[in-house]
């Protein structure tokens, strides 16, 4: 069997050129000015200190902000969704769960393209909205637009996981706790949810993270004037042409999120720990 | 049984994938041709058409912005043609991109307005040395003349500050020429290297974003104004011709302050290798059939006279916009900057949207 | 692009739910499940309707993307002719079958070589495998495109984006490959070695068989994975090559209900996939079942 060892030299070289060595260059081009040429490349760490200016950090926390608000409205429309699911039937189930991942694997642009033609102000839903006597309202370019579409393209990542626990949970304990007195919100709060923990955790890990580094989703539905971390970023390299500064966002925004997931992990032993004691 | 399966499975798809590989890297024998342009810019029935009279292969790709264009050309992308406008041949020609073009071999040369021919960037340094034009225009405001009061055009640009419309505007998403609102509103040239003048017009912008809160938007503004959905817009004339076509409610006026007079030319760029073809493309793009056709999809004023003509009363008869206003004194045209100011009014547009 | 995980707990759930369903009784209330399932379906309507609206509005007759016009199907003619639509549909398919076929078969591998490899080095390459996972996709995108434009071995374009999609396709088939390797008898390799199998007929014959579950999955992810993705696409490619997502995007500036058609003829193409993928095996699962018990009926 010691032969196989060496299978793992290809992917080896592969991932250190192809996974660490544009790591490197993104560092490299952080702490650089001099753009593209290597002639005139000095260090300086001004590509760091340019992010710490005010209008800068405030579109980091717009980013923030726009990521803990879709999170919040999927998981409050996520978690009943995944608890009723996991209470059907199983073949139901699987269907269910089949039809929420099909919108994931159709085109993301496509469906964004879909919300413009519902959300314009002479779109589908204003069109409703006049024909039930409410009058015309602005959707597009407007946060409503840009969480709508996110929270649609983002909603399955937050289902399938609490589903994913829900099913998984040993229903001994919720019958224990039954049988212990516990009434119906005893039993969802202190048992069901408390259970399904990790599940919410992972799935809000990943719907805030897609959400803060999302471009695409704001720039169509929110216009030019929508700028979140992932904007300055795309902004910084195909148009303003400033690498070093573009890399050295990417480098925050990486930072920010693996800091996040350890976090997250982190709550996650913690409540395991708690559970045992 | 379900192992063979598998492996028949595998063996179909390495061989698809070999035979896509395969043809995806195939006809490379037919002379091509790279073309980058600016979105929405041609009718593409043409490429298609030229394709097929020339037996060639037209490689075609599209940007958003000059700015978009110059990053990926600096960059280490490749191609052959490309449709700048003004200030970016200007800069492609200095920092030698692009090679000379050899008039002999247009032979529809005669077509073209004269005045766009002689046009120049500095004395004696004629744009039509290095490309050959293509459509031209203004920067004007497009408004619905049902909302919008007479009287306050009178105000200009700054009728883009007027409270009265706040939250009924779209700004167009471009560097150069938001600055350059601000900068005609002030009082001072859209050339300016000044910093401080170029600080104003940041505070300008600035205070326009956080009173009016108006959307910055590209060419989906065409679709937005023809539904009529907010009292204004600023546009390039000729998408203002384009829209007030389709919805006759809106009217085009170009401010007092004066405007962004612009002109966009193609150019053959210094790494084509096929120039016989591209000069043959070029040629194709002013025949009086093509350039007709061109107009009618894009609604720009046309460089080839006869075009502009037809289009000017006929196409679009009675609708000003399609006409830009010419020999006024206030109005400029875009110049190259250098280096470190074009960075800073990259800057100050990214802190504009980034509000 | 963080599909990896639902899909690969997913096929834990039917197995459980099997176990689950038996024990657990409903016995809820009629109007409290009419409430669940009024929520379920106002949930999937949310979820559905950009779906449905571009289905709907791809036979329109007009340009409208808004008021029925009647039916036609000449944005479909239309779609047949646009240049642009017909070379990125071609360029995602076919990135999207080479990526998966390099990534299914240098993940395998190296899933197989990583169950044998010493701790630290193992530890080592699943951390840097984690590396294009959990990074945001425009992030690895940025990676990528410096290091294609700083290294003039590559032409922009066509290679540069199937290379783009190798790369961020390879981690997923790892993460679905390695645990059901982990979890093969080791023996049983040697023991066909001792028998006097080659190394590469102990691959072939017995480890693959049995890991055919984990690449199967493999397989699923990068397909979808690569045919999804607009960022790192975006950012990668050049002279040119676009592909679907590219072609939208540059396209949504305008309303073109040819779009729309594309859309409708990708949708279908996936849901006929998804619904064949997923159900075929149920269905056989049942099949299996009924044999057994009319065999059992016979005895």
């Amino acid at each position: 069997m010691k032969q196989f060892k060496k299978l793992v030299v290809p992917y080896i070289i592969w991932s250190a050129v192809f996974v660490v060595f544009p790591l490197v260059l993104i560092f490299l081009y952080a702490v650089t000015t001099g753009g593209n040429s290597l002639v005139n490349i000095k260090f300086t760490w001004d590509s760091f200190q340019k992010m710490a200016e005010p209008i800068y950090v405030s579109v980091f926390l717009r980013s923030l902000k726009l990521g803990v608000i879709t999170t919040i409205i999927c998981l409050g429309l996520g978690y009943p969704l995944a608890y009723m699911i996991s209470k059907c039937r199983e073949q139901v189930q699987v269907i269910l769960i089949l039809f929420i991942t099909i919108p994931m694997w159709i085109n993301t642009l496509l469906r964004t393209y879909a919300w413009i033609s519902i959300l314009q102000d002479n779109g589908l839903l204003n069109s409703l909205l006049e024909w039930l006597g409410f009058g015309k309202l602005h959707f597009m370019y407007t946060d409503v637009a840009v969480v709508m579409g996110l929270v649609c393209d983002l909603l399955p990542f937050m289902i399938i996981p609490i589903h994913t626990v829900l099913t998984k949970m040993d229903h001994s304990l919720i019958e224990a706790a039954q049988d212990l007195g516990a009434d119906k919100w005893q039993v969802f709060g202190k048992v069901i949810f408390k259970m399904s923990i990790p599940g919410v955790l992972n799935g809000v890990t990943m719907v805030f993270l897609l959400a803060i580094s999302a471009f695409v989703i704001p720039k169509l539905l929110g216009g030019a004037q929508y700028f979140l971390i992932g904007n300055l970023i795309e902004d910084q390299f195909l148009n303003v042409g400033n690498w070093n500064f573009g890399s050295a966002i990417s480098i925050i925004l990486a930072l920010a999120i693996l800091l996040i997931i350890n976090l997250m992990r982190k709550v996650d032993s913690d409540g395991a720990g708690g559970d045992e004691e | 049984m379900k192992r063979k399966w598998i492996g028949a499975a595998v063996l179909i798809m390495l061989c698809t994938g070999v035979l896509l590989g395969a043809a995806g890297c195939g006809g490379k024998d037919k002379p091509t041709l790279r073309i980058f342009n600016s979105g929405e810019y041609i009718e593409k029935s043409l490429l298609t058409k030229f394709e097929k009279k020339y037996d060639c292969k037209i490689v075609y790709e599209t940007y958003d912005s000059n700015e978009s264009m110059y990053t990926k050309l600096v960059s280490g992308s490749e191609y052959d043609i490309l449709v700048p406008s003004d200030y970016m041949i200007e800069r492609l020609i200095k920092e030698d991109y692009l090679q000379k073009i050899d008039w002999d071999k247009i032979s529809n040369k005669d077509a073209l307005i004269p005045a766009l021919m002689d046009k120049e960037y500095e004395q004696g340094e004629k744009y039509s040395a290095y490309s050959v034009p293509y459509f031209w225009g203004s920067v004007g405001i497009l408004y619905d003349t049902e909302v919008v009061d007479e009287e306050d055009l009178e105000q200009g640009w700054e009728i883009l500050r007027n409270k009265k419309y706040a939250g009924n505007i779209y700004m167009y998403d471009s560097e150069r020429d938001a600055l350059m609102i601000a900068l005609k509103s002030l009082g001072y040239s859209m050339n300016t290297e000044n910093k401080e003048e170029l600080d104003e017009a940041y505070e300008w912008l600035e205070k326009q974003r956080n009173t009016m809160d108006p959307v910055y938007v590209g060419d989906d503004v065409i679709d937005n104004m023809i539904s009529g959905n907010k009292a204004m817009a600023v546009v390039y004339s000729g998408d203002g011709a384009l829209i007030i076509a389709d919805n006759d409610k809106l009217d085009f006026f170009e401010p007092k302050q004066g405007t962004n007079l612009w002109y966009d030319g193609i150019v053959i760029t210094k790494y084509c290798e096929e120039t016989e073809l591209a000069h043959k493309f070029l040629n194709f793009l002013l025949e009086e059939d093509n350039a007709l056709l061109n107009d009618e999809e894009i609604g720009y004023s046309s460089s080839v006279q006869s075009v502009f003509e037809t289009m000017r009363d006929e196409n679009y008869k009675g609708i000003d916009a399609y006409v830009p206003r010419t020999d006024y004194e206030k109005d400029e045209v875009f110049r190259y900057q250098k280096p470190d100011i074009k960075s800073y009014c990259a800057d100050l547009w990214t802190k504009v949207k980034a509000q | 692009m963080k599909k990896h995980i639902e899909l690969t707990e997913n096929d834990n759930v039917n197995e459980d739910n099997l176990k689950v369903s038996g024990k657990r009784k409903d016995k809820n209330m009629k109007s409290k499940k009419l409430g669940s399932i009024l929520y379920i379906g106002l949930v999937f309507f949310f979820l559905y309707l950009p779906i449905f609206v571009t289905m709907i509005f791809s036979f329109n007759s007009s340009k409208s993307l808004t008021r029925w016009d009647g039916f036609s199907l000449r944005w479909y003619e239309r779609l047949w002719t646009d240049r642009d639509i017909i070379a990125a549909v071609w360029v995602s398919v076919s990135i999207a079958l080479l990526a998966t076929v390099v990534s299914t078969i240098l993940g395998t591998i190296t899933a197989i070589g990583l169950s044998k490899c010493r701790k630290v080095l193992k530890e080592w390459i699943l951390n840097v495998n984690n590396i294009p996972v959990l990074n945001p996709d425009i992030v690895t995108a940025i990676g990528l495109m410096i290091l294609f434009s700083s290294i003039g071995f590559f032409e922009k374009g066509y290679m540069t984006m199937l290379f783009a999609h190798i790369i961020f396709c390879t981690p997923y088939v790892i993460t679905s490959v390695y645990p059901k390797v982990r979890a093969l008898d080791v023996n049983l390799a040697n023991a066909a070695m001792d028998l006097g199998a080659t190394p590469f007929q102990a691959l072939t014959k017995v480890i693959f068989p049995m890991i055919k579950p984990g690449i199967f999955a493999g397989i699923l992810l990068s397909f979808t994975m690569s045919f999804d993705d607009f960022v790192v696409s975006y950012f990668v490619t050049g002279n040119g090559v676009s592909n679907i997502s590219i072609v939208v995007y540059n396209m949504t500036k305008r309303t073109n209900p040819t779009i729309n058609a594309l859309s409708t003829l990708v949708i279908i193409v996936i849901v006929i996939t998804m619904l064949i993928v997923n159900l075929v095996p149920m269905l056989a699962k049942r099949q299996d079942k009924t044999n057994m018990k009319n065999e059992r009926n016979t005895k």
